[in-house]
Protein backbone atom coordinates (compact mmCIF):
# COMPACT_ATOMS: atom_id res chain seq x y z
CA UNK A 1 0.00 0.00 0.00
CA UNK A 2 1.23 3.69 -1.19
CA UNK A 3 1.04 6.38 1.59
CA UNK A 4 1.85 9.28 -0.06
CA UNK A 5 2.72 12.51 1.94
CA UNK A 6 0.21 14.96 1.50
CA UNK A 7 2.23 17.87 1.86
CA UNK A 8 4.51 16.76 -1.22
CA UNK A 9 4.26 18.43 -4.69
CA UNK A 10 1.57 17.11 -6.97
CA UNK A 11 4.67 16.09 -9.86
CA UNK A 12 5.93 13.54 -7.21
CA UNK A 13 5.00 10.39 -7.75
CA UNK A 14 3.78 7.82 -4.85
CA UNK A 15 6.64 5.64 -5.50
CA UNK A 16 9.10 8.46 -5.17
CA UNK A 17 7.39 9.30 -1.92
CA UNK A 18 7.38 5.90 -0.50
CA UNK A 19 5.56 4.07 1.66
CA UNK A 20 5.44 6.24 5.45
CA UNK A 21 6.34 3.41 7.93
CA UNK A 22 6.53 5.29 11.03
CA UNK A 23 6.61 9.07 11.90
CA UNK A 24 7.59 10.02 15.72
CA UNK A 25 8.66 13.44 17.37
CA UNK A 26 11.18 12.44 20.06
CA UNK A 27 13.18 13.59 22.68
CA UNK A 28 16.33 11.97 24.44
CA UNK A 29 13.82 10.34 27.21
CA UNK A 30 11.98 8.45 24.44
CA UNK A 31 15.25 7.19 22.82
CA UNK A 32 14.79 3.66 23.81
CA UNK A 33 11.15 3.29 22.43
CA UNK A 34 12.56 5.54 19.09
CA UNK A 35 15.11 2.44 18.73
CA UNK A 36 12.11 -0.16 19.72
CA UNK A 37 9.73 0.86 17.01
CA UNK A 38 12.47 1.59 13.88
CA UNK A 39 13.60 -1.94 14.90
CA UNK A 40 10.49 -3.38 14.60
CA UNK A 41 9.92 -1.56 11.27
CA UNK A 42 13.23 -2.89 9.87
CA UNK A 43 12.33 -6.36 11.46
CA UNK A 44 8.98 -6.59 9.26
CA UNK A 45 10.27 -4.95 6.15
CA UNK A 46 12.74 -7.58 5.94
CA UNK A 47 16.05 -6.09 6.74
CA UNK A 48 18.44 -8.84 8.94
CA UNK A 49 20.76 -8.77 10.91
CA UNK A 50 23.51 -7.82 11.61
CA UNK A 51 22.61 -4.73 9.04
CA UNK A 52 19.26 -4.25 11.27
CA UNK A 53 21.30 -3.22 14.35
CA UNK A 54 23.55 -1.33 12.36
CA UNK A 55 20.39 0.69 10.97
CA UNK A 56 19.47 1.40 14.76
CA UNK A 57 22.40 2.21 15.63
CA UNK A 58 22.75 4.94 12.66
CA UNK A 59 19.25 6.22 13.50
CA UNK A 60 19.96 6.29 17.20
CA UNK A 61 23.49 8.33 17.10
CA UNK A 62 21.97 10.89 14.34
CA UNK A 63 18.96 11.66 16.91
CA UNK A 64 21.00 11.68 19.83
CA UNK A 65 22.64 14.73 17.74
CA UNK A 66 19.45 16.27 17.41
CA UNK A 67 18.83 15.43 20.90
CA UNK A 68 21.79 17.27 22.40
CA UNK A 69 22.93 19.73 19.80
CA UNK A 70 19.25 20.92 18.53
CA UNK A 71 17.54 21.79 21.79
CA UNK A 72 16.59 18.60 22.89
CA UNK A 73 14.32 17.29 20.41
CA UNK A 74 13.79 16.16 16.88
CA UNK A 75 11.72 13.90 14.34
CA UNK A 76 11.64 11.41 12.54
CA UNK A 77 10.06 9.70 9.68
CA UNK A 78 10.81 6.28 8.28
CA UNK A 79 9.50 5.39 4.92
CA UNK A 80 10.33 2.09 2.67
CA UNK A 81 11.33 3.64 -0.54
CA UNK A 82 11.84 1.17 -3.48
CA UNK A 83 13.97 -1.08 -1.92
CA UNK A 84 15.71 0.85 0.25
CA UNK A 85 14.69 1.54 4.16
CA UNK A 86 15.15 4.99 4.30
CA UNK A 87 14.93 7.03 7.50
CA UNK A 88 14.98 11.18 7.79
CA UNK A 89 15.75 13.32 10.78
CA UNK A 90 14.95 16.56 11.00
CA UNK A 91 15.40 19.47 14.29
CA UNK A 92 15.05 22.91 14.27
CA UNK A 93 19.19 23.32 15.99
CA UNK A 94 21.41 26.13 14.53
CA UNK A 95 22.28 23.08 11.45
CA UNK A 96 25.06 21.74 9.92
CA UNK A 97 26.84 20.39 7.05
CA UNK A 98 28.33 16.85 5.80
CA UNK A 99 31.74 18.87 6.15
CA UNK A 100 31.79 18.76 9.78
CA UNK A 101 31.65 15.19 9.77
CA UNK A 102 35.48 13.67 9.30
CA UNK A 103 36.64 11.91 6.68
CA UNK A 104 38.99 9.53 8.41
CA UNK A 105 37.86 7.92 11.86
CA UNK A 106 39.29 10.39 13.99
CA UNK A 107 41.98 8.49 16.56
CA UNK A 108 41.23 7.48 20.42
CA UNK A 109 43.21 10.08 21.55
CA UNK A 110 41.91 12.64 18.72
CA UNK A 111 38.56 14.55 18.81
CA UNK A 112 36.03 13.27 20.68
CA UNK A 113 32.98 14.17 18.70
CA UNK A 114 32.00 13.34 15.12
CA UNK A 115 31.97 9.25 15.49
CA UNK A 116 28.91 8.65 15.62
CA UNK A 117 27.59 10.22 12.67
CA UNK A 118 31.25 9.05 11.26
CA UNK A 119 29.57 5.40 11.92
CA UNK A 120 26.07 6.57 10.55
CA UNK A 121 27.89 7.44 7.66
CA UNK A 122 29.72 4.36 7.26
CA UNK A 123 26.56 1.93 7.50
CA UNK A 124 24.39 3.75 4.99
CA UNK A 125 23.78 2.93 1.38
CA UNK A 126 23.07 6.51 1.31
CA UNK A 127 23.29 9.41 3.50
CA UNK A 128 22.87 12.93 3.01
CA UNK A 129 22.69 16.34 5.41
CA UNK A 130 20.38 18.92 3.92
CA UNK A 131 19.24 22.38 5.41
CA UNK A 132 15.96 22.14 7.18
CA UNK A 133 13.10 23.65 5.69
CA UNK A 134 14.55 25.26 2.31
CA UNK A 135 12.85 28.46 1.56
CA UNK A 136 10.98 28.92 5.06
CA UNK A 137 13.81 30.48 7.08
CA UNK A 138 13.61 28.22 9.14
CA UNK A 139 17.26 26.82 10.61
CA UNK A 140 17.46 22.80 11.63
CA UNK A 141 19.22 20.40 9.59
CA UNK A 142 17.57 17.05 8.09
CA UNK A 143 19.68 14.30 7.62
CA UNK A 144 18.77 11.02 5.58
CA UNK A 145 20.04 7.73 5.66
CA UNK A 146 18.93 4.38 3.51
CA UNK A 147 19.61 1.36 3.81
CA UNK A 148 18.97 -1.45 0.79
CA UNK A 149 16.75 -4.29 1.77
CA UNK A 150 18.43 -6.80 -1.02
CA UNK B 1 38.62 -15.95 18.27
CA UNK B 2 35.29 -18.07 19.01
CA UNK B 3 33.51 -19.39 22.00
CA UNK B 4 30.39 -21.22 22.92
CA UNK B 5 27.86 -19.21 24.92
CA UNK B 6 27.82 -21.14 28.32
CA UNK B 7 28.05 -18.63 30.67
CA UNK B 8 25.01 -18.17 32.82
CA UNK B 9 22.55 -15.96 31.04
CA UNK B 10 19.24 -15.90 33.41
CA UNK B 11 19.21 -11.86 33.14
CA UNK B 12 18.29 -10.38 29.48
CA UNK B 13 16.00 -7.79 27.52
CA UNK B 14 13.10 -8.48 26.15
CA UNK B 15 14.69 -8.05 22.76
CA UNK B 16 16.77 -11.34 23.32
CA UNK B 17 14.06 -13.82 23.96
CA UNK B 18 14.17 -16.44 21.82
CA UNK B 19 11.64 -19.87 21.15
CA UNK B 20 12.05 -22.12 24.24
CA UNK B 21 12.33 -19.29 26.39
CA UNK B 22 10.46 -18.88 29.48
CA UNK B 23 10.80 -15.71 31.38
CA UNK B 24 9.92 -13.70 34.46
CA UNK B 25 9.44 -9.80 34.69
CA UNK B 26 7.65 -8.24 37.50
CA UNK B 27 6.23 -4.57 37.77
CA UNK B 28 5.54 -2.24 40.31
CA UNK B 29 3.63 0.59 38.98
CA UNK B 30 1.05 0.83 35.75
CA UNK B 31 2.60 2.80 33.51
CA UNK B 32 6.23 0.35 33.33
CA UNK B 33 3.73 -2.31 33.11
CA UNK B 34 3.21 -1.89 29.36
CA UNK B 35 7.12 -1.38 28.43
CA UNK B 36 7.73 -5.11 28.18
CA UNK B 37 4.43 -6.43 26.45
CA UNK B 38 4.61 -3.70 23.65
CA UNK B 39 8.58 -4.58 23.01
CA UNK B 40 7.43 -8.27 23.24
CA UNK B 41 4.26 -7.85 21.46
CA UNK B 42 5.70 -5.76 18.39
CA UNK B 43 8.89 -7.90 18.08
CA UNK B 44 6.77 -10.93 17.51
CA UNK B 45 4.55 -9.65 15.54
CA UNK B 46 7.61 -8.15 13.16
CA UNK B 47 9.23 -11.56 12.91
CA UNK B 48 6.58 -13.85 11.99
CA UNK B 49 5.19 -15.44 14.89
CA UNK B 50 1.56 -15.18 16.42
CA UNK B 51 1.16 -13.29 19.53
CA UNK B 52 -0.89 -13.93 22.28
CA UNK B 53 -1.48 -11.65 25.33
CA UNK B 54 -3.42 -12.24 28.44
CA UNK B 55 -3.64 -9.16 30.27
CA UNK B 56 -4.44 -8.05 34.27
CA UNK B 57 -7.80 -9.03 34.34
CA UNK B 58 -9.78 -6.16 35.31
CA UNK B 59 -7.76 -4.64 32.91
CA UNK B 60 -10.16 -2.71 30.17
CA UNK B 61 -9.28 -4.51 26.96
CA UNK B 62 -9.76 -1.01 25.48
CA UNK B 63 -6.74 -0.35 27.14
CA UNK B 64 -4.49 -2.95 26.28
CA UNK B 65 -5.45 -1.97 22.80
CA UNK B 66 -4.28 1.44 22.77
CA UNK B 67 -1.25 1.03 24.64
CA UNK B 68 -0.10 -2.03 22.33
CA UNK B 69 -0.75 0.51 19.47
CA UNK B 70 1.04 4.04 21.06
CA UNK B 71 2.50 5.26 19.18
CA UNK B 72 1.94 3.71 15.47
CA UNK B 73 -0.94 1.31 14.72
CA UNK B 74 1.02 -1.39 13.64
CA UNK B 75 -1.09 -3.69 15.55
CA UNK B 76 -4.06 -3.63 14.49
CA UNK B 77 -4.06 -5.41 11.01
CA UNK B 78 -2.39 -8.07 12.90
CA UNK B 79 -5.56 -8.77 14.96
CA UNK B 80 -7.77 -8.14 12.53
CA UNK B 81 -6.13 -11.00 10.72
CA UNK B 82 -5.45 -13.53 14.13
CA UNK B 83 -2.06 -13.10 14.66
CA UNK B 84 -2.39 -11.10 17.29
CA UNK B 85 -5.01 -12.27 19.86
CA UNK B 86 -5.71 -10.69 23.26
CA UNK B 87 -7.30 -13.12 26.11
CA UNK B 88 -7.79 -14.24 29.33
CA UNK B 89 -6.47 -17.06 31.61
CA UNK B 90 -10.50 -18.33 32.00
CA UNK B 91 -11.01 -18.43 28.40
CA UNK B 92 -7.85 -20.25 27.85
CA UNK B 93 -9.15 -23.10 30.09
CA UNK B 94 -12.75 -22.89 28.91
CA UNK B 95 -14.85 -24.89 28.95
CA UNK B 96 -13.54 -25.79 32.29
CA UNK B 97 -13.43 -23.30 35.22
CA UNK B 98 -10.82 -24.67 37.39
CA UNK B 99 -7.19 -23.85 36.66
CA UNK B 100 -4.85 -27.19 36.81
CA UNK B 101 -1.28 -26.89 35.63
CA UNK B 102 -1.53 -29.94 33.20
CA UNK B 103 -4.64 -28.17 31.75
CA UNK B 104 -3.11 -24.86 30.93
CA UNK B 105 -0.07 -26.29 29.61
CA UNK B 106 -2.13 -28.43 27.40
CA UNK B 107 -3.85 -25.43 25.64
CA UNK B 108 -1.06 -23.74 25.17
CA UNK B 109 1.30 -26.64 23.74
CA UNK B 110 -2.27 -26.96 21.51
CA UNK B 111 -2.02 -23.41 20.45
CA UNK B 112 1.46 -23.50 19.63
CA UNK B 113 1.11 -26.59 17.22
CA UNK B 114 -1.74 -24.40 15.40
CA UNK B 115 0.42 -21.18 14.95
CA UNK B 116 2.83 -23.34 13.01
CA UNK B 117 -0.01 -25.16 11.14
CA UNK B 118 -1.53 -21.50 10.19
CA UNK B 119 1.70 -21.16 9.39
CA UNK B 120 3.61 -18.61 11.70
CA UNK B 121 7.10 -18.61 13.17
CA UNK B 122 5.42 -20.44 16.40
CA UNK B 123 3.56 -18.66 19.89
CA UNK B 124 4.79 -16.29 21.95
CA UNK B 125 2.54 -15.44 24.85
CA UNK B 126 2.56 -13.02 27.40
CA UNK B 127 0.53 -13.52 30.74
CA UNK B 128 0.55 -11.45 33.76
CA UNK B 129 -0.43 -13.43 37.08
CA UNK B 130 -3.09 -11.65 37.90
CA UNK B 131 -5.24 -14.48 36.61
CA UNK B 132 -4.07 -16.60 40.04
CA UNK B 133 -6.21 -14.54 42.30
CA UNK B 134 -9.17 -13.45 39.72
CA UNK B 135 -9.66 -17.32 39.06
CA UNK B 136 -8.90 -17.79 42.60
CA UNK B 137 -6.19 -20.09 42.46
CA UNK B 138 -4.12 -20.78 45.31
CA UNK B 139 -0.31 -19.48 44.65
CA UNK B 140 1.06 -23.05 45.46
CA UNK B 141 -0.56 -24.49 42.37
CA UNK B 142 0.75 -21.48 40.09
CA UNK B 143 3.90 -21.81 41.65
CA UNK B 144 4.00 -25.86 41.09
CA UNK B 145 3.04 -24.68 37.21
CA UNK B 146 5.94 -22.48 36.75
CA UNK B 147 9.16 -24.73 38.16
CA UNK B 148 7.55 -27.61 36.23
CA UNK B 149 6.42 -26.41 32.54
CA UNK B 150 9.96 -27.29 30.91
CA UNK B 151 7.75 -29.96 28.29
CA UNK B 152 6.17 -26.95 27.33
CA UNK B 153 9.54 -24.81 26.19
CA UNK B 154 11.70 -27.63 24.75
CA UNK B 155 12.04 -27.75 21.46
CA UNK B 156 9.26 -25.96 21.04
CA UNK B 157 8.66 -22.77 18.90
CA UNK B 158 7.03 -20.98 21.95
CA UNK B 159 8.14 -18.14 24.13
CA UNK B 160 6.39 -16.71 27.35
CA UNK B 161 6.59 -13.96 29.68
CA UNK B 162 5.11 -14.46 32.91
CA UNK B 163 4.47 -10.85 34.65
CA UNK B 164 4.63 -10.41 38.43
CA UNK B 165 2.63 -6.96 39.57
CA UNK B 166 4.69 -6.66 43.28
CA UNK B 167 1.73 -4.61 44.77
CA UNK B 168 -0.48 -8.11 44.40
CA UNK B 169 2.35 -11.10 45.25
CA UNK B 170 4.26 -11.22 48.58
CA UNK B 171 7.79 -10.35 48.27
CA UNK B 172 9.03 -14.18 48.88
CA UNK B 173 6.39 -15.28 46.19
CA UNK B 174 7.97 -12.68 43.23
CA UNK B 175 11.47 -13.29 44.28
CA UNK B 176 11.00 -17.51 44.45
CA UNK B 177 9.05 -16.78 40.78
CA UNK B 178 11.82 -14.94 39.48
CA UNK B 179 14.57 -17.82 40.64
CA UNK B 180 12.24 -20.19 39.46
CA UNK B 181 12.64 -19.04 35.77
CA UNK B 182 15.25 -19.84 33.47
CA UNK B 183 15.01 -16.04 32.32
CA UNK B 184 14.26 -13.00 33.71
CA UNK B 185 13.59 -9.71 32.05
CA UNK B 186 14.69 -6.37 32.76
CA UNK B 187 11.69 -3.90 33.57
CA UNK B 188 12.44 -1.53 31.44
CA UNK B 189 13.56 -0.04 27.79
CA UNK B 190 16.65 1.43 28.06
CA UNK B 191 18.04 0.10 31.25
CA UNK B 192 21.26 -1.35 31.64
CA UNK B 193 22.61 -3.46 34.53
CA UNK B 194 26.11 -4.48 35.30
CA UNK B 195 27.39 -7.73 36.78
CA UNK B 196 30.63 -8.81 38.52
CA UNK B 197 30.26 -12.48 38.17
CA UNK B 198 32.22 -15.51 40.25
CA UNK B 199 34.54 -15.69 38.10
CA UNK B 200 35.12 -12.08 38.13
CA UNK B 201 33.90 -11.59 34.36
CA UNK B 202 32.18 -7.74 34.40
CA UNK B 203 28.99 -8.45 32.40
CA UNK B 204 26.71 -5.67 30.95
CA UNK B 205 22.59 -6.12 29.82
CA UNK B 206 20.41 -3.92 28.36
CA UNK B 207 20.97 -1.02 26.72
CA UNK B 208 24.24 1.02 26.82
CA UNK B 209 22.96 4.07 25.22
CA UNK B 210 24.01 8.09 25.90
CA UNK B 211 21.86 8.37 28.80
CA UNK B 212 23.44 5.17 30.62
CA UNK B 213 27.25 6.01 28.83
CA UNK B 214 28.36 7.75 32.55
CA UNK B 215 26.93 4.31 34.00
CA UNK B 216 28.70 1.76 32.06
CA UNK B 217 32.18 3.62 32.56
CA UNK B 218 31.55 3.80 35.83
CA UNK B 219 31.39 0.03 35.98
CA UNK B 220 34.25 0.07 33.94
CA UNK B 221 36.15 1.65 35.74
CA UNK B 222 35.92 -0.06 38.72
CA UNK B 223 36.43 -3.24 36.92
CA UNK B 224 39.78 -2.26 36.41
CA UNK B 225 40.27 -0.88 39.71
CA UNK B 226 39.59 -4.08 41.15
CA UNK B 227 41.20 -6.14 38.83
CA UNK B 228 44.77 -4.43 38.88
CA UNK B 229 46.37 -6.89 40.75
CA UNK B 230 44.90 -10.08 38.39
CA UNK B 231 46.04 -7.79 35.52
CA UNK B 232 43.51 -9.20 33.16
CA UNK B 233 39.74 -8.47 32.77
CA UNK B 234 36.97 -10.05 30.80
CA UNK B 235 34.27 -7.40 29.63
CA UNK B 236 30.66 -9.55 27.84
CA UNK B 237 28.57 -7.67 26.19
CA UNK B 238 26.51 -10.01 24.76
CA UNK B 239 23.67 -9.75 26.84
CA UNK B 240 23.77 -6.01 25.61
CA UNK B 241 20.96 -5.42 22.76
CA UNK B 242 22.20 -1.82 22.20
CA UNK B 243 25.65 -0.70 22.38
CA UNK B 244 26.26 2.79 21.22
CA UNK B 245 29.19 3.97 19.76
CA UNK B 246 29.71 6.71 23.02
CA UNK B 247 30.15 3.61 24.90
CA UNK B 248 32.48 1.52 22.54
CA UNK B 249 34.95 4.57 22.23
CA UNK B 250 34.78 4.47 26.15
CA UNK B 251 35.38 0.88 26.40
CA UNK B 252 38.83 1.38 24.13
CA UNK B 253 39.72 4.28 25.42
CA UNK B 254 39.62 2.67 28.89
CA UNK B 255 41.20 -0.34 27.73
CA UNK B 256 44.06 1.46 26.00
CA UNK B 257 44.83 3.73 29.43
CA UNK B 258 45.08 0.30 31.58
CA UNK B 259 48.51 -0.03 31.38
CA UNK B 260 49.12 -2.28 34.62
CA UNK B 261 46.88 -4.82 33.07
CA UNK B 262 48.13 -7.45 30.41
CA UNK B 263 44.86 -8.11 28.93
CA UNK B 264 41.16 -7.62 28.60
CA UNK B 265 39.05 -9.94 26.86
CA UNK B 266 36.21 -8.35 25.58
CA UNK B 267 33.20 -11.29 24.57
CA UNK B 268 30.98 -9.62 22.10
CA UNK B 269 28.50 -10.80 19.22
CA UNK B 270 29.64 -10.62 15.65
CA UNK B 271 27.43 -7.02 14.92
CA UNK B 272 29.63 -5.06 18.36
CA UNK B 273 33.02 -6.87 17.07
CA UNK B 274 32.65 -5.32 13.81
CA UNK B 275 32.13 -1.96 15.73
CA UNK B 276 34.85 -2.49 17.96
CA UNK B 277 36.67 -3.04 15.04
CA UNK B 278 35.59 -0.33 13.23
CA UNK B 279 36.23 2.17 16.17
CA UNK B 280 39.54 0.78 16.26
CA UNK B 281 39.66 -1.59 18.55
CA UNK B 282 42.42 -3.04 16.36
CA UNK B 283 44.70 -0.45 17.84
CA UNK B 284 44.12 -0.74 21.35
CA UNK B 285 47.28 -2.96 22.71
CA UNK B 286 46.22 -5.95 25.26
CA UNK B 287 42.62 -5.63 23.40
CA UNK B 288 41.22 -9.54 22.61
CA UNK B 289 37.87 -9.91 21.05
CA UNK B 290 35.93 -13.34 21.57
CA UNK B 291 33.14 -13.76 19.74
CA UNK B 292 30.38 -15.61 21.05
CA UNK B 293 28.47 -18.22 18.96
CA UNK B 294 25.29 -17.95 20.87
CA UNK B 295 23.35 -21.69 21.07
CA UNK B 296 20.36 -19.91 19.92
Amino acid sequence: MVNPDPAGPAEVSAEELGRRLLQRRFTARLLPQLRLLVEECAAREGLCEPRRGEFVLAVDEIAGNAVEHAGGSGRLLLRRVGDELECRISDAGPGFSEAVIPELLPGLDGATKGRGLWLARLVADRFAVAAGAPGTGMTGAVVTLAVRLR
Amino acid sequence: MSARDTGSDHLLPVQHLRPGDHAFVSYGNDEVRWEVVTAFVRLGLARGEKVLVLPCPGVPEEEVLARLDFPSRSTVSARARGQLVVSSMRELIRPDSEFTAARQMSRLGAETERATAEGYAGLRAFIDMGWVAALGTDVGAMERRETGAQALFTGRPYTEICAYDRRRFDRAVVSAMERAHPRALLERLGSLRSLRGPDGVLCFIGEADAANQDTFTRSLEIALAHTAALRRLTVDLTRLHFLSVGCTVRLLTLTRAAAGHDLVEVRCDRGQRRMLRRLGGGTVPRLVLTEVVRAW
